[in-house]
C-alpha cells in the first residue's frame, strides 16, 4: 500500500501514542495500588504500636515486652514483627531481629534485610520512652511473589485492551484503504476509457455510501458532457463534410464538361484544395477519436522495433523520390502494448513532416531503443529544425510555423503524433539534433 | 450497374448520383431507410450504397433488414465518421466495404466493380495460390514466379502482387491498396503506392518481359488478366 503513506504514519502515530498512554496508565495504576497498600500497612503498624505503647507505661521494658508477646500470640496480629531496643540499640524483646539500624519514622524493608519470612515490608520506629525504641514491622507482600501475581492481571487486562484497539485500528484502516482503492480503481478505468464504470454504493447508507453516490453522479455528468461533445463532433462531421463533398463533386462534374477543357488545370487545383480541406477535417476528427481514449480497447502487444524497421524499408524509396536519404538506425526489439495502425500513422506523419521541411539531400534517421523501462522511438533529420521558442506552438493544432504556411500539409501531423503518444501512455518531445530536429516518442514497455 | 443510393442529404445525393451516372451507372436515390427497403423489394439492384447516418433508421439497421430479407447484393457503406469501431460495426452488419464520406465517385466506382467481380473485402485475403497469365503467387508460401523465374520480393511487394492478382482485370484504387495491402486506416500524403508499384514492376520485368500492371490514370492500378 505505498500510496497510503500518510494514512499509515497517522495510524502508527496513533498506535504509538495509545501504547504509551496505556503503558503510563498501567504503570500509574500499579504504583497507586502499591502506594495504597503501603498506606494501609503503615496505618496498621501505627495502630498496633499505638496499642502497645498506650497500654504500657513509658520506659517500662517489661510491660512493653509482655504486650509484644501477647500481640504476637493473637491470630490477627501474629504476622507482625516487633522489636524493643534500648538506647544503645541492643535488642531487649520481640520476635524479629534487625540487621541494620533504622531511623525514627517509617522505612521500607526488603528481602535484603534478611528478616525471616519477609520479602517486602514496612517498619515504624518510635520512641517508647526511657530511651527505649519500639519497631513495628508488617509485610506489604504477605504471599511471596504476590507482586508478580498482582502484575499479571495488569498484563492481561491492558494487553487485551491493546490487542483489541490494534485489531480495531487495523480493521478500520483496511476498510478505509479498501474504499480509497475502489475509488482509485474506478477512476483509473474511467481514464482508460471505460465510461460505464461506477462505484458500488452500500444501500445501508453512511458517509462512504454518500461519497460513492456523489462520485457516481459526477461520472454521470462527465459521461453526459462527453456524449454532448461527441454529438457536436458527429454533427460537425456530418454537416460540414457533406457540403464540402458536394462542392468537390460539383467541381468534378464541371471538369468533365467539354467547355471546361481549357480550364482543366485550374479546376484540378480547386479540387486539390477541396481535398486538402477534407484531409484537414479527417485529421481533426482522427485526433478527437484518439484523444477520446476508446481505441485503447483494441491495444495488442507488438514489437515497436520491427514495426519501425519495416516502415523504414518501405519508406526509403519514397524518400529517395525527393532526394532524401532515409536511414534505419538501431531498432531494438521492444514490446509495447498499442495500436499498430495509430503508431504507423504517427510515424508516417513524422517522416512526412521531415520530408516536407528538409531540403533535398537531407538525411532522416529512424531509431528504436529499449532503455530498460521504456521504448524510445526517434525520428531525426539534419534540416533546419525548429527553434526552441516555437516548439510548443508546433505541437498545437494548426500551430503552423511561419515559413511553412504556404506548403502542403495541414499542420496536424505533430499534434496527432503527440495525441497517439499520449494514448499509448507515453510522451512526445521535440529536441535539437544539432543540426536538425529530433522527435522522440517514449512509450512504456509491455511487461506482460 | 443498377445502383441503389440510400442517402438523406439531397444535395450530396444528387451530386453523387450525377457523378455515378457519368460513369455509366443507373442510380436510384432513396432518402430514408424505409423508402430504400420498399424500393429494394420492387426492383433488383446490382449493388447498394448506404449512408450510415440516416434519419429514423440507422444505415446498419437498413443493411441488416436487407440481408434478413435475403438480399445479398454487394453493399458499400458510406459514413461521415471515420472511427475504426464504426467501421468494424458496419462490416459486421454485413457491409462488403466501408468508405468515409466524401469519396470521389471514381473511388466508389472502382470498389463497386471489384465487389461485383465476387471479391469480398478481407484483410490480407486468403493464402491460396493465384495464377494470372504467366504470374503465379503463393502468399501462404511467400513465393511468386513469372513464368519459370522465381521473383525475389519483400513481403510488402508480395502482398501487393497477390492483391492485384486476386482482383485481376479490376482497377484497385490507391485507397483500396493502402487499406488491404498496407493495412493502414489513414491516407498518407506521400505516394507510397506509386513507389511500391514501380519497384514491383521493375522486378516483374527484370528479364525483359512486358509490363503486366496497367496504370489507370486518376483511378488506380490493375493487373492484366
Amino acid at each position: 500500500m505505498p500510496a497510503l503513506r500518510s494514512l499509515r504514519s497517522l495510524t502508527l502515530a496513533f498506535l504509538a501514542a495509545f501504547l504509551i498512554a496505556v503503558a503510563l496508565t498501567g504503570f500509574a495504576t500499579h504504583r497507586a495500588m502499591q502506594r495504597a497498600i503501603v498506606d494501609l500497612v503503615d496505618k496498621r503498624i501505627a495502630a498496633i504500636s499505638d496499642d502497645i505503647l498506650r497500654d504500657s507505661p513509658p520506659g517500662d521494658a517489661r510491660a512493653i515486652a509482655a504486650h509484644i508477646a501477647s500481640v504476637s500470640r493473637e491470630r490477627d496480629t501474629g504476622d507482625i514483627g516487633m522489636m524493643l531496643s534500648d538506647a544503645r540499640g541492643r535488642r531487649l524483646a520481640g520476635n524479629v531481629r534487625l540487621t541494620r539500624p533504622l531511623p525514627r519514622g517509617y522505612a521500607t524493608l526488603a528481602s535484603s534485610d534478611r528478616i525471616a519470612g519477609l520479602s517486602a515490608g514496612r517498619a515504624l520506629v518510635r520512641d517508647a520512652g526511657g530511651g527505649l525504641t519500639l519497631t513495628t514491622i508488617a509485610e506489604t507482600e504477605p504471599i511471596d511473589k504476590e507482586g508478580v501475581a498482582r502484575g499479571r492481571p495488569y498484563l492481561f487486562g491492558f494487553g487485551a485492551i491493546v490487542a483489541i484497539v490494534v485489531i480495531g485500528v487495523v480493521l478500520f484502516v483496511s476498510l478505509v484503504s479498501r474504499r480509497i482503492g475502489e475509488v482509485r480503481e474506478t477512476a483509473r478505468a474511467i481514464i482508460d476509457g471505460d465510461m460505464q464504470r461506477r462505484l458500488p454504493v452500500d444501500p445501508a447508507g453512511g458517509a462512504f455510501a454518500e461519497q460513492a453516490a456523489t462520485f457516481n453522479r459526477m461520472l454521470d455528468r462527465i459521461a453526459g458532457l462527453m456524449a454532448e461533445i461527441s454529438n457536436v463532433s458527429n454533427d460537425i462531421a456530418h454537416d460540414m463534410r457533406t457540403p464540402l463533398a458536394r462542392l468537390r463533386g460539383r467541381l468534378a462534374l464541371i471538369a468533365r464538361r467539354p467547355e471546361a477543357a481549357r480550364l482543366h488545370d485550374e479546376i484540378a487545383e480547386a479540387i486539390a484544395q477541396c481535398d486538402a480541406l477534407l484531409a484537414m477535417f479527417a485529421a481533426t476528427l482522427r485526433i478527437a477519436e484518439v484523444e477520446g481514449g476508446d481505441r485503447r480497447a483494441g491495444f495488442a502487444s507488438l514489437d515497436l522495433g520491427a514495426l519501425v524497421a519495416e516502415f523504414g524499408e518501405m519508406m526509403a524509396p519514397v524518400a529517395a523520390e525527393t532526394g532524401h536519404r532515409l536511414v534505419i538506425g538501431r531498432c531494438d526489439p521492444a514490446r509495447v502494448s498499442g495500436d499498430r495502425q495509430l503508431l504507423s500513422q504517427a510515424l508516417m506523419n513524422l517522416v512526412e513532416n521531415a520530408l516536407r521541411h528538409t531540403p533535398a539531400g537531407a538525411t532522416i534517421t529512424l531509431d528504436v531503443a529499449d532503455t530498460g523501462n521504456e521504448a524510445a522511438l526517434t525520428v531525426r533529420d539534419d534540416g533546419p529544425g525548429i527553434p526552441v521558442a516555437e516548439r510548443a506552438r508546433a505541437l498545437r493544432r494548426f500551430g503552423r510555423l511561419e515559413p511553412s504556411r504556404n506548403r502542403a500539409g495541414h499542420g496536424l501531423g505533430l499534434p496527432l503524433a503527440d495525441a497517439v503518444a499520449r494514448l499509448h501512455r507515453g510522451a512526445l518531445t521535440l529536441g535539437d539534433a544539432a543540426p536538425g530536429l529530433i522527435v522522440t516518442i517514449r512509450l512504456p514497455l509491455d511487461r506482460a | 450497374m443498377n445502383l441503389l443510393l440510400v442517402e438523406d442529404d439531397e444535395g450530396y445525393a444528387a451530386t453523387l448520383a450525377e457523378e455515378l451516372r457519368a460513369l455509366d451507372h443507373q442510380v436510384t436515390i432513396a432518402p430514408t431507410g424505409g423508402a430504400a427497403l420498399q424500393i429494394a423489394d420492387r426492383e433488383p439492384f446490382d449493388a447498394a450504397i448506404i449512408d450510415r447516418l440516416l434519419p429514423q433508421m440507422d444505415g446498419t439497421a437498413v443493411l441488416r433488414r436487407l440481408r434478413e430479407s435475403g438480399k445479398m447484393l454487394p453493399v458499400v457503406m458510406l459514413s461521415a465518421l471515420g472511427r475504426s469501431a464504426e467501421k468494424v460495426e458496419g462490416l459486421e452488419a454485413g457491409a462488403d466495404d466501408y468508405v468515409v464520406k466524401p469519396t470521389p465517385a471514381a473511388e466508389l466506382d472502382a470498389r463497386l466493380k471489384a465487389l461485383l467481380r465476387g471479391r469480398q473485402w478481407t484483410a490480407g485475403g486468403g493464402g491460396d495460390t493465384i495464377r494470372v497469365r504467366d504470374i503465379t503467387v503463393s502468399p501462404a508460401r511467400f513465393r511468386a514466379w513469372r513464368g519459370e523465374r522465381p521473383l525475389d520480393l519483400v513481403r510488402l511487394e508480395l502482398n501487393l502482387l497477390a492483391e492485384l492478382a486476386r482482383n485481376a482485370g479490376t482497377v484497385l484504387t490507391r485507397a483500396m491498396l493502402i487499406e488491404r495491402v498496407w493495412g493502414y486506416d489513414f491516407e498518407p500524403t506521400t505516394n507510397i503506392v506509386d513507389v511500391q508499384i514501380r519497384a514491383l514492376r521493375r522486378k516483374l520485368m527484370a528479364d525483359g518481359e512486358d509490363d503486366p500492371i496497367v496504370t489507370v490514370r486518376g483511378v488506380g492500378y490493375m493487373l492484366r488478366d
